[in-house]
């Protein structure tokens, strides 16, 4: 849709497209599809050789006379025999223990988080709540309180922010120090591996769960939304 | 994939439910010059932005600036649906939002340049009337103005 928008502006436009079947029906001037899985639309994360290739075939199509074009890029072998679609918490049998302690998990996360940005030369997803890692204690009481049934806040929360969101971002950014964490720990981890860990294995997975049951016995739309996106 | 009949039941159903627009024939403008003397700039479903920017929040119908000279570690994504594998993301944003090999192109000549400003809005978004509307059209006026002759359109 926002390809026939530009198009219709005078930007000539060539487009990735994940899902085939919206992609015949919406008719974008070019388009170029791809048998990947969500979240890998240039294939695979540091595969450039992959994502060059990707590239010039959707650049490609800037050379057809007519359209709309929908063309399939040609590899089907890897890496689209990936899951389609991540785990999800409801799904993930809990391990008989996790560490009770989540202030000190975390904090060993941490450490493990600060080898992944050295590592990736300062990249890191982590950010959305605004409150830094050093300081993310103070992210975790507020879960354990909130999940907790609490009357909880942060003064962090930046006054446009309404809770619900402001707690799906804590959410975020702990899922994120985990999951980089852990691709430091262990850097062949795939998504499905990682997210059968965090949520069948860590207290901070299990510290969202409880924070998504209480977002989720809410009668407000907002709140449920919230937990429909921390977990499901 | 995602093939649909690869997907868990749950995304399936998401998917075959979507309200996608069904048109009949597209808007189609040829480029004008090679794309070796073309300018292209990213407009992506990514929900990427720079760090610090405006957060995108589910269902939202803006658009955030992203500066085509942006360090790429300035760069995060507050799309964080879990119907996707973020780790993807996390180990490199150019599987969605491909700025370094864009950048790689223009150097080796093979890309006339980039404009000014990528674009970025939301995914996953299944009410889209104030984008086809207002915010699209904006986005790409800015693209005319900015000398843009090509958008690369990616999703993640």
């Amino acid at each position: 849709m926002l390809a026939r928008v530009l198009e219709a502006a005078g930007v000539s436009t060539t487009s990735i497209s994940l899902v085939r079947e919206h992609t015949e029906k919406v008719k974008p001037p070019r388009a170029l599809w791809v048998p990947f899985p969500f979240g890998y639309a240039l294939g695979r994360p540091d595969d450039p050789a992959l994502q060059h290739r990707v590239l010039r075939a959707a650049l490609d199509l800037l050379a057809e006379p007519a359209g709309p074009v929908l063309r399939d890029f040609p590899d089907d072998a890897e890496p689209g025999d990936q899951p389609g679609a991540p785990p999800q918490a409801s799904g993930i049998k809990l391990a008989d223990t996790a560490p009770s302690d989540v202030a000190m998990e975390a904090t060993q996360m941490r450490r493990y988080h600060e080898v992944w940005v050295e590592k990736n030369g300062g990249r890191t997803l982590l950010g959305l709540s605004g409150v830094p890692a050093t300081r993310f204690r103070g992210v975790l009481r507020f879960l354990e309180e909130f999940g907790g049934g609490g009357e909880a806040d942060m003064a962090e929360r930046p006054a446009e922010v309404p809770l619900p969101n402001f707690i799906r971002y804590c959410a975020d950014d702990l899922k994120t120090l985990y999951f980089e964490g852990h691709l430091a720990m262990k850097p062949g981890a795939g998504g499905e591996e990682i997210a059968r860990w965090f949520w069948g294995e860590t207290g901070a997975g299990r510290l969202l769960r409880r924070v998504r049951d209480r977002l989720d016995a809410s009668d407000d739309p907002r709140w449920k939304a919230a937990a429909f996106g921390i977990a499901r | 994939m995602p093939r649909l009949d690869r997907l868990p039941q749950i995304s399936r159903n998401n998917l075959l439910t979507f309200p996608a627009q069904v048109n009949e024939t597209a808007p189609f403008r040829l480029p004008a010059k090679p794309l070796a003397a073309c300018r292209l700039a990213v407009v992506t479903t990514a929900g990427v932005h720079v760090r610090g920017d405006r957060l995108f929040t589910p269902g939202d119908q803006t658009y955030r600036v992203i500066a085509a000279d942006t360090p790429t570690v300035d760069i995060i994504q507050s799309h964080t649906s879990i119907g996707f594998d973020r780790v993807a993301i996390m180990r490199d944003i150019n599987v969605s939002f491909p700025i370094d090999r864009l950048r790689e192109l223009v150097a080796r000549g093979e890309l006339g340049g980039l404009g000014p400003n990528h674009y970025s809005f939301m995914g996953a978004q299944r009410e889209v009337a104030r984008i086809e509307s207002q915010t699209g059209p904006e986005a790409a006026r800015r693209l005319v103005d900015e000398g843009v002759d090509l958008a690369l359109i990616t999703p993640t």
